[in-house]
């Protein structure tokens, strides 16, 4: 029984930082390498409007960052904390 | 000299000695001393983290930046600010499980006390001399502006605040006083920035569009520039800014204030919000003073740039939108941001050198508290008068590297060692500590042989190693080393260290066996 949940709870936990981590360092490196590589992409403005793609891209980034620690929280609190009462 | 700000500052240093005379009443032991008893709460020690993060020099330094050059300060701030998930989801918990008072406890858990000790406690120490005089100067300057004290008795004011506070209050006066200030300067930068966006409206696209008008770069300042010229620096500034924080000592030893990993992950998220607020806060304002600070012949010199330099920017603006009443007041929570977060350093370099040297080196059978605790004092104000010392030393000095040296270092020095002395089963001592000091070595010499010190301190006409950013090399130095030495590591020394690898992974992410605030 005890064994059953350690694995359960080292699996659950590779099932929820895997995909959180794979979302920052992609979104990330896309931007990273956008700066490097495509910086006049970064420069065209979105519609008619004077906000860039490079700034539209920047605050979704700050805000998908925060949106990543609170997901991991939420799962965190609710599918490992149970697991790790019991052993 | 502004009245306003003089008085604000001087309420606030009343305030915080109060606190620290508060908090000195309550340190009985090592525990409190080190972490506030880990009694803090998930939400205080996010305002904390996020405290540690404001610092004058980003606050000042990223909306300088924008204002300067636009889009560049907002890679910066994304760049600090994408290190938090690597600690939230890697580091925090099994930290928090494994832990003490310092990350070394982490690294020699398993492995041989004296050797890991001595490196991490190097490490730490590199990191945290290297931002405190990166600190130092900084506050004396921007006080030499702000205040119009000469920069020696600025220093001085700084260094003996900052060996009260941590002296006497240890981590509780540590953290409220950050606590404290992390709020004022929330306040303060939200109240500039409502005030801007109001002449707008509050429409972004109005607002950009008036600064693209008024700034001389005009279309380029929403786009990459100047900051980063190849693939190489790009992404070597990448990886710095994104592992860097999980391996400063100063951000690290606050998870040890809470209770358990519950609360470290807690801290984590409500850190990321308000750092990530703050930032989009540090990008209004720059733009904000694009439009009204470099418009108004009040605020700039007879060549056209600006009073001080562009560290200024916020400065200025928050006298353009609020006058003399808000300038007072950003100024005085600008001192404040200075002092809370030197304090946050020495705490955590007086830790390494009284809990890892000391108490695990040369003394390793040292059971006594009270003679760790009198060491860590002391090493407080050991450090205090050398920051006084250096920052005096290094006044004319260009210490524009200094940061980005105490990032790499971070990044390729300690964050490997914990990493892998909490994921990876056959790491040895030998693998860390001869890793470890190959890569300390690496980065140390790249960043010398860079543009940032060869050229610019040095004044040679080429640098030898033509990245002004060496993570990208010196990150991978050490984690090739460190693996091939262990690798490579059959002594019966290994064979047990690996052997304890699953104990030490099972406390790691059930913390079973940690110590939680008691003795309270």
């Amino acid at each position: 029984m005890f064994m059953k949940d350690y694995e359960k709870l080292i699996n659950l936990k590779k099932i929820i930082i895997y995909p959180l981590l794979f979302i920052i360092i992609c979104s990330y490196f896309s931007f990273i390498l956008l700066i490097a590589y495509y910086p006049n992409w970064l420069s065209q403005k979105i519609f008619d409007s004077s906000i860039s793609y490079g700034i539209a891209y920047g605050f979704f980034l700050i805000f998908l960052i925060f949106l990543v620690t609170l997901v991991y929280v939420y799962l965190s609190n609710k599918l490992i904390e149970p697991i790790v009462k019991r052993i | 000299m502004n009245i306003i700000a003089v008085s604000m500052f001087f309420c606030f240093v009343l305030l915080t000695l109060y606190i620290t005379y508060w908090a000195a009443k309550q340190i009985r032991n090592r525990d409190s001393f080190y972490t506030a008893g880990g009694n803090i709460t998930g939400f205080q020690n996010g305002l904390a983290i996020s405290g540690d993060f404001m610092s004058a020099a980003s606050f000042l330094g990223i909306s300088g930046l924008v204002f300067a050059s636009g889009f560049d300060g907002l890679i910066y701030s994304i760049g600090f600010l994408v290190g938090w998930p690597i600690v939230l989801l890697i580091i925090a918990e099994p930290l928090r499980n494994l832990g003490k008072y310092t990350f070394a406890d982490v690294a020699s858990y398993r492995l041989k006390q004296k050797p890991i000790r001595i490196l991490s406690a190097f490490g730490s120490l590199a990191t945290v001399v290297l931002y405190l005089i990166a600190q130092m100067v900084g506050a004396g300057k921007l006080i030499q502006i702000l205040f119009n004290l000469p920069y020696h008795v600025a220093v001085y004011i700084v260094g003996v605040l900052m060996i009260l506070y941590v002296t006497f209050g240890g981590m509780i006066a540590t953290t409220w006083v950050q606590i404290i200030k992390a709020i004022l300067l929330l306040f303060g930068a939200t109240l500039i920035s409502v005030l801007v966006m109001w002449k707008y409206n509050f429409n972004l696209n109005i607002f950009f569009d008036t600064a693209i008008n008024y700034h001389r770069l005009s279309e380029q300042i929403t786009a990459p520039g100047a900051l980063i010229k190849d693939p190489v620096s790009a992404i070597s500034l990448g990886l710095a800014l994104m592992f860097g924080t999980a391996g400063l000592p100063h951000i690290l030893m606050r998870f040890f204030t809470v209770k358990d990993s519950i609360q470290a992950r807690r801290s984590v998220a409500f850190a990321t919000g308000f750092i990530g607020y703050f930032y989009i806060l540090t990008f209004i304002i720059g733009f904000g003073a694009i439009i009204l600070v470099s418009t108004n012949p009040v605020y700039l010199n007879a060549d056209g740039d600006l009073l001080g330099n562009n560290n200024m920017a916020a400065i200025h603006l928050a006298h353009a939108v609020g006058g003399d009443i808000l300038l007072g007041f950003i100024s005085a929570v600008a001192f404040a941001t200075i002092l809370a977060v030197v304090s946050g350093l020495t705490l955590a370099g007086a830790s390494a050198i009284s809990h890892d040297i000391f108490s695990n080196v040369i003394q390793p059978n040292n059971k006594d508290e009270k003679k760790e605790l009198n060491v860590s004092r002391i090493a407080s104000v050991f450090l205090g008068v050398i920051a006084i010392g250096l920052g005096i030393i290094f006044e004319n000095q260009n210490i524009a590297f200094m940061v980005g040296l105490a990032f790499a270092i971070a990044a390729s020095t300690n964050f490997p060692i914990i990493f892998l002395s909490m994921y990876w089963k056959k790491l040895t001592t030998h693998g860390a500590f001869y890793g470890g000091i190959i890569g300390l070595v690496t980065t140390i010499a790249l960043v010398i042989l860079s543009p940032v010190v060869w050229v610019d301190v040095f004044q040679f006409p080429t640098a030898i190693f033509p990245y002004k950013y060496p993570a990208l090399f010196s990150m991978s130095t050490t984690f090739i080393f460190v693996i091939l030495i262990s690798l490579a590591d059959k002594s019966p020394q290994a064979k047990k260290e690996r052997a304890k690898f699953n104990d030490q992974f099972y406390r790691s992410i059930s913390g079973k066996g940690i110590e939680q605030g008691k003795g309270h």
